[in-house]
């Protein structure tokens, strides 16, 4: 699997009453990139993240993920879009606790075409084994420590073979040692299979590991810095 | 329905054309449900929507089941007494009575309720019975009862013809025996004494004249289940009247009766040789002196009434089905703002808003649907409390059983249901996701 690069240009997010709460005038991310966003609370960070994978529609400018402008679809489109190219993490695990950790992991073959289905549950299965949770894999995800429901969420992200991982705030419920462990987890995964993984985080451990680094302040997108060759 | 479609239906087997018209009831729900499903597999997030969402569940769907179990069981019991009615009145084809109220004479002979009607004399009684279509004709003696139960004075024939063969013993005799209804405790053998009057009417018995029980009837559904049947003679003789027979009688009971010494009968029970016949007997006895009636046609004339009245409870017990669901429906669309957050995840996910569309909306038919099958079982139930109590309480036999017509309307219930449960899941697919989603 490939990662995707994205192109932003001339991007502007409004809010309730037309107010522009992001503005991100131009942003590259090379494909198979780790990219950690970061920034005071409230500067924007989490909508960046939202407008890139589709789910705030930007008021203008472009969001090009390889050959594809999204910012250019409607709802419908950018759902797709979202389905066959993006895993999102968010900060909280967000499962369904009556679901098994197999159930959440394998959350998107419920509404993926019928010939993907059981690839993605297999790849869960693996995932969960990787991350060490595949002899709980049928445990109701409600049973499990934070760090381990957080692993279940990274696992429902990469289990569809999305190119691109999306986090916001992936460790920020974490203590110290699982959140090294995720963020360790994260970017391994993500860099194994070549994926392009932004994530969204105050926790200096996961901007130590990422190839760029992105500043948002007061909403403004500013120019990424290199950390890595 | 176009006339195409009704000859094409009249054409089958009833069976065939009931289950047609329940699937054309449920086509609504089928096709929806293939529509918004399609390409989806809700299942394990549906199952565990419903075990997170339990009791809420549980009252939701015992509220639907609640509303259809009254309402099929209403309908059912109606039906099952129409039909009990209808049974009990089968083997009285044509009753001549004096002329009055044709349903007091109906009550009166075939339902055994006390009523006070004018007698027919013998000489007319004579002449229903000598009528060549006549095939039998019995004479009917009221006025004592034993137990609470009525003593009712007739003869052999018409017992026969009545139980169609005794369940044990045999037809009374003499002026002594009696046959006991199915549903009395009394077995052959035993002996009653018959007290004057019935229930709280009731006025002592007849010095020590007592009958030996020789014979049970079967089962007929009918009040005579519960009554005691004995030679109208011992009826008229106790009462000290004529008892039907000049004084040559050899005492052997039953027809022919000496008009001269007849003393009178409330109705005469009549069985013509043919339809044709019967006809032909209402007509000749329809005098200033005498009313002749079909208790079927006076059934079917009080049903013809009810029908109305059971149109009316069809719409009422379908209005109610549905004021339920709607507060239902209502209450999902409160549950779906709960919710709000999961379906959020899901769009944010990737899921198509028809996901989320097609997970509130079988959310709600599960709901529906286990709602309709337990409301189905729960009138079931009632009616068999009902029809034991109508039983008990009438002396008719009630068999209330749902049929085709209720499986019909809760079918038509739950495609209306299905239909009116879009609207909770179009109403997830306007929420705004990011809002949801950050709780």
């Amino acid at each position: 699997m490939t990662g995707i690069a994205l192109a932003i240009s001339g991007l502007e997010v409004r809010g309730q009453g037309g107010r522009r709460i992001l503005s991100a005038p131009h942003l590259e991310v090379p494909a198979g990139a780790a990219v950690a966003v970061r920034g005071p609370s409230g500067a924007g960070k989490s909508t960046l993240l939202y407008a890139m994978a589709g789910i705030i529609a930007p008021a203008q400018g472009r969001i090009v993920w390889g050959d594809t402008d999204i910012a250019g679809r409607d709802d419908r489109g950018r759902a797709a879009f979202r389905r066959e190219s993006v895993g999102f993490i968010f900060q909280e695990h967000l499962l369904f606790e009556e679901l098994s950790a197999l159930g959440n992991a394998a959350i998107t073959a419920l509404y993926a075409p019928r010939r993907d289905r059981r690839r993605i549950r297999d790849n869960a299965e693996g995932l969960l084994t990787r991350l060490g949770l595949g002899e709980s894999a049928t445990r109701r995800s409600d049973t499990f420590s934070g760090g381990e429901r957080q692993r279940i969420a990274v696992v429902r992200a990469l289990a569809g073979d999305a190119p691109v991982i999306l986090a916001d705030e992936p460790t920020a419920s974490l203590d110290r040692p699982n959140a090294d462990a995720l963020a360790d987890d994260l970017m391994r995964l993500a860099r194994d299979d070549g994926r392009t993984l932004i994530a969204v985080s105050h926790d200096p451990a996961l901007h130590d590991r990422a190839d760029h680094v992105i500043d948002v302040v007061d909403g403004r997108v500013e120019t990424p810095e290199v950390q890595h060759a | 329905m176009p006339d195409a479609v009704a000859g094409l239906l009249s054409g089958l087997p009833l069976w065939m054309e009931d289950t047609l018209l329940l699937l054309v009831a449920l086509l609504p729900v089928l096709v929806i449900g293939a529509l918004v499903l399609r390409g989806f597999a809700v299942g394990p997030l549906l199952s565990a929507l419903l075990r997170r969402q339990a009791w809420v569940s549980v009252v939701f769907t015992a509220l639907i089941a609640v509303s259809i179990g009254l309402g099929v069981g209403l309908i059912a019991q109606e039906r099952g007494l129409r039909e009990g009615t209808a049974r009990a009145a089968d083997k009285f084809e044509l009753v001549v009575a004096a002329p009055g109220s044709e349903i007091t004479a109906m009550l009166a002979a075939v339902y055994l309720q006390p009523s006070a009607i004018p007698l027919i004399d013998g000489p007319t009684y004579a002449q229903i019975a000598a009528h060549p279509n006549a095939e039998l004709v019995a004479p009917l003696a009221f006025g004592d009862s034993y137990d609470n139960a009525p003593v009712v004075g007739s003869t052999p024939a018409f017992v026969e013809y009545l139980s169609e063969g005794l369940a044990k013993g045999r037809v009374f005799a003499t002026e002594t025996e009696a046959i006991a209804g199915a549903r009395t405790p009394l077995g052959v053998g035993d002996s009653f004494a018959p007290q004057h009057g019935r229930g709280d009417a009731a006025e002592g018995a007849h010095g020590d004249f007592e009958y030996q029980v020789v014979g049970r009837m079967p089962m007929t559904g009918s009040p005579w289940d519960q009554a005691y049947i004995v030679p109208a003679e011992s009826v008229w003789s106790v009462h000290g009247l004529a008892n039907g027979h000049g004084p040559d009688w050899d005492g052997s009971v039953g027809a022919p009766f000496d008009p001269e010494y007849f003393p009178g009968t409330p109705a005469a029970l009549v069985k013509a040789d043919t339809l044709g016949g019967a006809y032909v007997m209402q007509a000749q006895f329809n005098t200033d002196r005498t009313m002749a009636l079909f208790p079927g046609t006076v059934l079917s004339r009080l049903h013809a009434l009810m029908g109305d009245i059971r149109q009316v409870m069809s719409i009422l017990a379908v209005v109610t089905q549905v004021l339920v669901t709607v507060g239902v429906l209502a209450g999902l669309m409160m549950l779906t703002r709960l919710l709000s957050r999961r379906l959020a995840l899901l769009r944010a996910l990737g899921a198509p808003r028809r996901f989320n569309f097609a997970l509130t909306w079988s959310y709600a038919v599960t709901l529906i649907v286990a709602g309709a099958g337990l409301g189905l079982a729960l009138g079931v139930l009632l009616t068999r409390i009902i029809s034991g109590v109508i039983t008990a309480r009438t002396d008719i036999l009630v068999t209330a059983s749902l049929g085709w017509s209720e499986l019909h309307l809760v079918g038509a219930f739950v495609s209306l249901t299905a239909l009116l449960a879009l609207i909770p899941a179009w109403l997830t697919m306007t929420r705004p996701v990011v809002r949801d989603l950050r709780g």
